[in-house]
């Protein structure tokens, strides 16, 4: 097992290392300059010289790129240009943002995503069943950033302006204004309170797929021997759904765990940014916009590699739950 | 012999009604639903059918759709309204066309995607304003559902539905040639990975695995950024980020069918690869396609929508439905009618892609043949 | 295996809602830099007296979009609301402008200009970093030295141009006085009210280079300013808190405990904050944003006129551009007014030259020009040779050439997209062909500032006035080559005009030039220019004394209170 997961992880890195190659011709040979951000008339030619220089962009290309490889090699993403600071510094503030907000989403989200699914194999073709698939699929239909809109719209301004509700929730933020006075348990709920409108959002969208999933691979357990067997043995239905069809059929959408793992970041963009929430998603996108090339080569190679270890927690976890799976 | 000739008269008069009768609904309510459509448009809307100038192709296809959506349903249901591919045989499309047609919410969603086309197809007839005119400013800004303005104006005074309506034509067919491009270029990569086999089939799999491994946000703005922002554009990167998971699917089945006897056979006729992968894989292997392309054409329309938020989706003053949604946000506690509309078009024509795709995908798989 | 790993994760569940705050260590130096400059902060500031009395108390929060780029760094950083924390919140500038936009003392308590052009400075003696050591002389001359290095990457490098090269330009005479050498120029005390003082005893051996890099500027700044750092979060929030040894002779130490800035990245978000009192100050909501703040009983909106305009900028290198008498049609054929309503909701003012309404130079018979005439327009381009020979509705010249420009705007700036629509519709009514063109943003600059490049005809520009108006770069034919010469205007009244303005220091006698550099360019018509936009606030009632004005919104914060039984924020946070 250990061998195998060194020879996955080894094979990944020449993939790794290739996607952030070509991002980084790419977005270096995007037409746009970062200094030009810092122009405005009164700065001289020299000036601008002077800052390209300190961005280290009065070099050519091939040099930045063995700079930014050998600089890579010590672990050292190199300075942002825009906010000014180490983008090792930066994903460290800010990507632990963002794995809070999606390993929330996820945990909502599968579990809202199994429940659905398992209502559905066992009352497959009822009314209940379509009413299901068609609400999980309204929401993951709408645009994120529309979900999240009407979710502020609802539980935050209505709720607390016109229903005059007693629990309404905050638009944006992670934290309260007061959130250094609070005590131990105060803090975890207000946190909560935080994350309840973004991670909503998310888990909405993700959730439909999963109930997808479930249900297919619960319709399918159903229908095998062993379960019409244990049902013949006269076996109460519930117990046979939940003991003997339910475990099986999660080891299929265990599997989308680490599918859904790049999600995380693309998906996560839009939510950030109606809730600013200030994580990797926003962070790069910014990035891209004032051609802060350190930021979108960094951001690029933290989402590369959590799709390589997604696939690889797929397989795992395949084998964890499943012990007929072996890696050798 | 009365009871067909009975249905025949009434099938002259009311189109897709005989069908309805029999219980087969999806056909009979999209067939009097699209000569109604037709019919309406002809009669109500005759000085713009009649006044068109007809110099842009938009204006003869919409003109082709009107004859097509008044003739075609009535022929069809005078006719008897069969689907004879679904009806007869017991090939692998009529088991599938069967078991989709018993699926009533895939057959609702097939009905409204057809209705959407139409509507977006006849919009030069329909639309009661030019979606970019901009009223007088002073006073039909921001004015609400009317009788003048069904569904309101927006800031420019500008007719929402107009804007609706050519939004349509935009956005149904963003997802519509994107995922053409995604589901040929990637069909055809991944029939010649696993027709071929070995090093071939290794290499062109990394390279998917590469593409996958790529930020798809960060390469849509790099390329937006680079060239000037169009609907063109905009299509064709949609369209070549999202190949790689058809490529995926379609390797898969590749895979399994090579070793099948029909492939074995037509090899040793000696036939040319080219006419093995093109004439007997990949028809073969276009069934997860096949629900891998409609649940895309859902995803693109999503996508476009989240990059018009983003600000680099379509641009105006061309209407798409995401940046109808996206212009609107800013005004939506004063007058919610400019985004509302547009992102409630947006879910239920995703919603009807999404319940195509699951019928096609539980149709088509053999495993799920329900009881009923 | 299985059962470990499980383990592992559910600690890591467990952990992730109270340990997300941690940050992994950066480099040592960093970190040793900001440890020591926080615990100097904490232990000066925690032995000093807090003041009592019924207005201090409570929290301000105020947000906006933009993150502060740059931080507290006066030396470095160019956005405008992180000028605006440093001139009024964290640091102090030398000068400041009153109410009438005279120069009042600050951190300088007087100054007087010698003939042969020695500026002396008498700093007070009682301004403190907020680690306790004094304001002197020497930070003063550390500031500048830093500024006019090109190696800092100054964002306004031509504050200095008329200082005296080199080592010479400043002295330190004692602790508490400074002398500049520099060539008398107009109000040339306005570079010293937006370059706020930075401490040379902590910034004094870092590299110029690496200035704008610095911890300092996000992660540890020290001040010297009515509100002492507390702590920033990226891309979340910066706190403040109160510096209780702000001088009395300056109004003494601000009545708020803290401050607090939240970035908040969408506005619809923001208003949803606003709306809901989590946010008591937004500054500058989208003018369609207005009309909810306005309904709402809790809330007040504020506008002041603001310095920056907006126009089209025409590229008079074109052919069909060339000719002003096309341009002024341009102008005329636009109804600004209309603009102003419809985009602006009324908070804007007809703009007829780069100088704003409330600028003593401003021209007030200026305001009332070039309304908007379409017959006027289309006269003046019959006259231009401009007609519309083959009845399209499009005019052409005699050689056949049709009368079409392409209007260039920037993406994700709705504003600007709508407004080049506008444009587009009402030339169309005199005959001009108006094709709008949206660019990426990076790429729209390299396109209109590269002057090798430069290929545009109309883009839809705003700049940013200084309170010192000096348009040289933009409309000299010295600078027609430059970045900046967009209209490739060459005007001999103008450049004459430009080179005199800048060397007048008293604003009486300046003023008369000042007009006709008005009348010049409105004759010359580079820009169409459209418009001055007010800068809009969203305010929550409960804070008290807020005055917001061209100054700009965070002018007073030290007098805004907040009456105790409005204070929300519970233990600690709001006592």
């Amino acid at each position: 097992m250990t061998r195998y997961l060194a020879r996955r992880l080894l094979g990944a890195i020449p993939l790794v290392l290739g996607v952030a190659t070509i991002l980084f011709f790419i977005v270096n040979l995007a037409p746009g300059d970062p200094a030009l951000v810092y122009a405005r008339p009164g700065m001289d030619a020299a000036t601008m010289e002077q800052i390209r220089a300190n961005f280290g962009l009065d070099r050519p290309i091939h040099v930045r790129y063995g700079r930014w490889l050998a600089s890579l090699a010590r672990g050292d993403l190199g300075y942002s240009f825009a906010r000014n600071r180490p983008v090792t510094e930066l994903i460290a503030e800010i990507l632990p943002n963002t794995l809070i907000l999606a390993g929330v989403a996820f945990g909502i989200a599968f579990l809202v995503g199994i429940v659905l699914g398992v209502i559905q194999a066992v009352r497959q073709y009822s009314a209940l069943d379509s009413i299901l698939s068609v609400l999980a699929l309204f929401f993951y239909s709408m645009p994120s950033f529309w979900l999240a809109l009407m979710m502020i719209l609802v539980f935050s301004l209505f709720a607390r302006n016109v229903w005059e509700w007693p629990i309404w929730f905050p638009a944006s933020g992670m934290t309260s204004i007061d959130y250094e006075f609070l005590g131990g348990w105060e803090r975890l709920a207000d946190r909560a309170r935080h994350l309840f409108l973004p991670a909503m959002s998310l888990a909405l969208v993700l959730s439909a797929g999963i109930a997808r999933y479930m249900r297919a691979s619960m319709l399918e357990v159903i229908r095998q021997d062993y379960i019409r067997t244990a049902r013949a043995k006269g076996l109460p239905a519930r117990s046979v759904v939940f003991k003997h069809a339910l475990r099986n059929a999660l080891i299929p959408v265990a599997t989308l765990l680490g599918l859904y793992l790049p999600f995380l970041f693309s998906g996560t963009v839009f939510i950030e940014t109606v809730f600013s929430w200030p994580g990797m998603g926003k962070l790069v996108v910014d990035a891209i916009n004032q051609r802060d090339y350190p930021v979108v080569l960094g951001g690029s190679l933290i989402f590369a590699t959590m799709v390589v270890v997604g696939n690889l927690l797929a397989d795992i976890l395949y084998a964890v739950i499943d012990p007929r799976v072996r890696y050798d | 012999m009365t009871e067909t000739r009975r249905g025949r008269l009434l099938a002259g008069v009311l189109p897709g009604v005989p069908q309805l009768l029999e219980g087969r609904w999806g056909a009979g309510l999209f067939a009097l639903v699209a000569w109604a459509l037709g019919l309406w448009t002809l009669l109500v809307r005759w000085e713009r059918v009649s006044g068109l100038p007809y110099e842009s192709p938009g204006e003869w296809v919409a003109l082709a759709a009107l004859v097509a959506a008044i003739l075609g349903p009535w022929l069809w249901s005078v006719r008897g309204g069969r689907l004879r591919a679904a009806e007869r045989g017991d090939g692998q499309w009529a088991l599938t066309l069967r078991a989709f047609g018993r699926n009533r919410l895939a057959l609702a969603g097939m009905v409204a995607i057809g209705l959407f086309y139409m509507v977006a197809v006849l919009t030069p007839f329909l639309a009661p304003y030019d979606p970019v005119h901009q009223g007088d400013l002073a006073s039909q800004r921001f004015l609400g559902p009317s009788a003048a303005h069904p569904l309101g104006t927006d800031q420019f005074a500008r007719d929402v539905l107009s804007r609706l309506l050519y939004g349509a034509r935009v956005s149904l067919s963003i997802g519509f040639i994107a995922v053409g491009i995604s589901v040929t270029l990637g069909t055809l990569i991944g029939a010649v990975a696993g027709y071929l086999g070995g090093r071939t089939d290794s290499v062109i799999m990394r390279f998917v695995d590469m593409v996958i491994a790529f930020p798809r946000l960060v390469l849509l703005i790099t390329v937006i950024a680079l060239f000037e922002p169009s609907i063109f554009l905009i299509v064709a990167v949609l369209g070549l980020t999202q190949w790689p998971y058809v490529s995926r699917i379609v390797r898969g089945e590749v895979l399994s069918l090579r070793e099948r006897e029909f492939v074995q056979a037509a090899r040793a006729l000696g036939y040319s690869r080219r006419r093995v992968i093109l004439r007997h894989i990949v028809p073969n292997a276009m069934a997860p396609v096949i629900v891998a392309a409609t649940l895309g054409i859902g995803n693109t329309i999503v996508l476009e929508a989240g990059l018009s938020f983003l600000g680099l989706g379509i641009q105006p003053p061309d209407p798409s439905w995401g940046s109808m949604v996206e212009n609107g946000r800013d005004v939506l506690l004063r007058a919610w009618w400019i985004s509302t509309f547009p992102g409630l078009a947006i879910v239920l024509t995703v919603l009807s892609f999404n319940l195509v795709g699951d019928g096609l995908r539980d149709a088509l798989d053999p495993r799920q043949a329900g009881r009923r | 295996m299985s059962h470990r790993a499980k383990a592992t994760a559910s600690l890591v569940a467990l952990c992730l809602p109270a340990c997300g705050s941690d940050q992994a260590a950066p480099t040592a130096a960093a970190d040793a830099f900001c440890a020591e400059a926080m615990a100097a902060v904490e232990s000066f500031t925690s032995q000093l007296p807090e003041p009592t009395g019924e207005r201090y108390g409570g929290t301000a929060v105020a947000a906006s979009y933009g993150p502060l780029a740059g931080g507290m760094n006066s030396l470095t950083a160019p956005d405008y609301s992180a000028r605006q924390h440093h001139a009024f919140v964290n640091l102090m500038p030398l000068v400041r402008y009153d109410q009438e936009l005279e120069f009042a003392p600050y951190l300088a308590q007087s100054w007087e200009l010698s003939e042969d052009g020695g500026l002396t400075f008498h700093l007070r003696d009682d301004v403190l970093w907020h680690d306790g050591k004094k304001t002197t002389a020497y930070d003063v001359e550390f500031t500048y030295r830093r500024a006019a290095d090109p190696a800092t990457q100054f964002p306004n490098p031509n504050y200095w141009a008329k200082y005296a090269p080199g080592a010479d330009a400043v002295t330190v005479v004692d602790s508490f006085t400074v002398r500049f050498q520099l060539e008398p120029h107009l109000d040339y005390l306005d570079a010293w009210t937006s370059t706020a003082i930075m401490p040379a005893h902590l910034l004094a051996n870092v590299p110029p280079a690496e200035l704008a890099q610095h911890p300092f500027n996000t992660r540890c700044p020290v001040g010297n300013g009515p509100f002492v750092f507390v702590e920033h979060r990226q891309d979340d929030r910066w706190i403040f808190r109160r510096n209780p040894a702000f001088p009395a002779g300056l109004g003494g130490p601000p009545y708020l405990d803290r401050y607090v800035y939240r970035i908040v990245l969408d506005q619809s978000t923001l208003l949803a904050e606003l709306l809901t009192e989590n946010v008591d100050f937004y500054s500058a909501p989208d003018p369609d944003q207005s009309g909810s703040i306005v309904e709402a009983e809790h809330l007040d909106l504020r506008s002041f006129p603001f310095r920056q305009y907006t126009s089209v900028v025409w590229n008079g290198r074109k052919p069909q551009l060339a000719d002003r008498r096309v341009r002024t049609a341009l102008t005329m054929g636009v109804d600004r007014g209309e603009i102003i309503d419809v985009l602006l909701q009324g908070y804007g003012e007809t703009a007829n030259s780069s100088v704003p309404s409330f600028h003593w130079a401003f021209d007030p018979t200026s305001a009332t020009e070039m309304p908007y005439d379409p017959d006027g327009a289309r006269r003046l381009l019959e006259e231009a040779g401009w007609s519309d020979r083959d009845g399209d509705g499009v005019r052409e010249n005699e050689a056949g050439d049709r009368l079409a420009v392409t209007v260039a705007s920037n993406q994700g700036n709705a504003v600007r997209a709508d407004l080049a629509q506008l444009v587009q519709a009402s030339l169309s009514q005199i005959g001009v062909e108006v094709q709008t063109r949206i660019l990426e943003y990076q790429t729209m600059l390299s396109t209109v500032l590269d002057p090798e490049a430069r290929d545009f005809e109309g883009v839809v520009w705003g700049w940013v006035n200084d309170f010192r108006i000096d348009d040289t770069d933009l409309f000299h034919s010295r600078a027609v080559d430059g970045p900046y010469a967009l209209s490739g205007t060459v005007n001999p009244e103008l450049d004459g005009l430009l080179d005199t303005l800048q060397l007048i220091v008293d604003r009486d006698e300046a003023r008369p030039y000042w007009h006709r550099y008005q009348r010049a360019l409105m004759e010359e018509q580079p820009y169409s220019f459209l418009y001055f936009n007010h800068r809009l606030v969203g305010l929550n009632r409960r804070l008290q004394d807020v005055e917001v004005d061209v100054r700009g919104e965070w002018v007073n914060v030290g007098s805004w209170w907040i009456p105790g039984d409005l204070r929300k924020y519970g233990s600690g946070g709001d006592r």
